[in-house]
């Protein structure tokens, strides 16, 4: 169906799915969310045990996430306007936070790996604090972007920003189980039970956010459950985010006593591949408050 | 000032007429509609009525759209009307997701209603005052408001259900039908502080 269709199928139907983020273009936002995510919590968690090529995947996840969200804008060309409203929008925050990371952890890497030491030492503590706060900033932005979304009650939910700071650390010690087995280095041990705990914080997250909005969400809320759990997106969910995301890397984990670095990688791959089609999921399960009477006029 | 528009749905008769002389006036692509009219059918027969419901950007007072937006682009320009700037829209579409009355469409490239023949001079025409790749809406027809005339919809309504004036004036044709006919608002509980009331079929 070509958009024309679509757009005019969608406007007569009662729970009309939002499809501006996460379809066509659209998807770039997705992947954009989910890169910058993992990069952040990549970063926070390399900075915390000091593992450097944990911090240079991280630049470069958050740069190609950066480019991803660029490439999602009509008017790219313009994305420094997107610095005007710190006051009121979590878009604008996320593009500030972004922003700082990019030139913190940037100048922070260069200095830390030309080791030039002496004066520069303080530029290069100053960077790293920029950058750590621009990456906390990430971390937290997203999850506000959607809860901010007043016309889709599946996001507006207060639990949505807690959830996506979950994902961003587990996303974190995803890339650190997968740099670990790519550099040949054991990885910390407590990175696993750290998964475990984000897991678990994860699913008791969305399984309160899932019956928050059946229960008490309206109607809309209550469609995009139904569109989730036995709906047009329950392959997605069901394959994408239960069975790859935390089927699969809990079987690896119980698989044997030992995790050699392989199965430490396929873990993390595992995990992040959930990850993104959870927040795929999430996305597309949008649908906007219809438009009625109130009841009994 | 406080612009508003006041619709009777007890007057409403679904003649779509304010939809078509919103798409004449502004000239928007296939599939926008800055006014548009939902018919619906409520209950089981023989207990069965049509719900007919005309649907507009609401220029709310406390606009979710114009706090979400990360440029400033979505702003209250005079008398409280909720426009847009596209020289500032940067297309991210958050004020779409946040906007509860779900009226507001991205412009995603400048399509016309002859496919391969072309747009047609009036398209052409039409088209030009629209920038692609961002967001557009209703703005209670400023150029038309500018010459001291209602907006399309109100003027051409058939059934003369719409209204337009000052709802901080307690005088005013809108203000009064308001206040003696109880006008009510769609979701009230968005707190969004709407400036389009409803008067009940």
């Amino acid at each position: 169906m070509n958009r024309y269709d679509q757009l005019i199928t969608d406007l007569g139907s009662d729970y009309r799915p939002q499809r501006e983020w996460g379809e066509g273009r659209g998807l770039l936002l997705v992947i954009g969310h989910f890169l910058v995510g993992v990069a952040g919590g990549t970063w926070l968690l390399s900075s915390i045990y000091g593992i450097t090529a944990g911090l240079v995947v991280a630049y470069l996840l958050g740069g190609l996430g950066g480019i991803t969200h660029l490439m999602f804008l009509g008017h790219p060309e313009v994305a420094f306007k997107m610095m005007r409203n710190v006051r009121t929008s979590w878009v604008s925050r996320g593009f500030v936070g972004l922003s700082l990371f990019l030139l913190g952890g940037g100048v922070y890497l260069a200095l830390m790996l030309a080791s030039l030491g002496g004066p520069w030492r303080a530029i290069e503590l100053l960077a790293q604090i920029v950058a750590m706060l621009g990456a906390l900033t990430v971390i937290g932005y997203m999850g506000f972007c959607y809860t901010a979304s007043k016309a889709i009650p599946y996001w507006h939910s207060p639990l949505h920003p807690a959830l996506y700071i979950a994902y961003a650390v587990r996303g974190g010690v995803a890339a650190l189980l997968v740099i670990s087995a790519a550099t040949g280095t054991t990885a910390n041990a407590s990175l696993l039970q750290l998964w475990i705990a984000m897991s678990v914080l994860i699913t008791l997250f969305f399984v309160f956010e899932t019956q928050g909005a059946w229960t008490s969400g309206n109607i809309a809320a209550r469609w995009s459950v139904r569109d989730v759990l036995s709906g047009r997106l329950a392959i997605s969910f069901y394959g994408g985010t239960l069975a790859m995301g935390l089927i699969v890397p809990v079987l690896l984990l119980v698989s044997s006593a030992e995790h050699p670095p392989v199965i430490m990688a396929l873990i993390g791959i595992a995990s992040a591949a959930g990850d993104f089609f959870m927040k795929l999921t999430t996305v597309k399960a949008g649908v906007y408050l219809p438009l009625v009477l109130p009841s009994r006029r | 000032m406080r612009l508003g528009m006041v619709i009777d749905l007890k007057r409403c008769m679904g003649c779509y007429g304010c939809q078509m002389s919103c798409k004449a006036e502004h000239g928007t692509p296939p599939g926008v509609f800055f006014s548009r009219l939902l018919k619906r059918e409520e209950g089981r027969y023989p207990t069965v009525r049509q719900i007919l419901l005309p649907v507009l950007c609401n220029h709310c007072s406390d606009a979710p759209c114009v706090e979400v937006c990360p440029t400033g682009a979505s702003h209250y320009a005079e008398h409280g009307v909720v426009d847009i700037d596209p020289e500032l829209c940067v297309g991210c579409r958050s004020c779409m997701m946040a906007c509860p009355y779900s009226n507001r469409y991205f412009n995603v490239d400048q399509r016309n209603y002859f496919g391969d023949a072309g747009p047609t001079p009036y398209e052409e025409m039409r088209s030009a005052r629209h920038t692609e790749s961002t967001v557009m809406k209703c703005n209670f027809c400023k150029d038309r408001r500018a010459e001291g005339k209602d907006p399309a919809c109100v003027a051409n309504c058939a059934a003369k259900a719409r209204f337009f004036g000052d709802l901080e004036d307690p005088t005013s044709i809108v203000s009064q039908l308001i206040k003696d006919r109880s006008g009510f608002v769609l979701h009230p509980e968005s707190g969004a502080n709407p400036n389009v009331y409803y008067l009940a079929p």
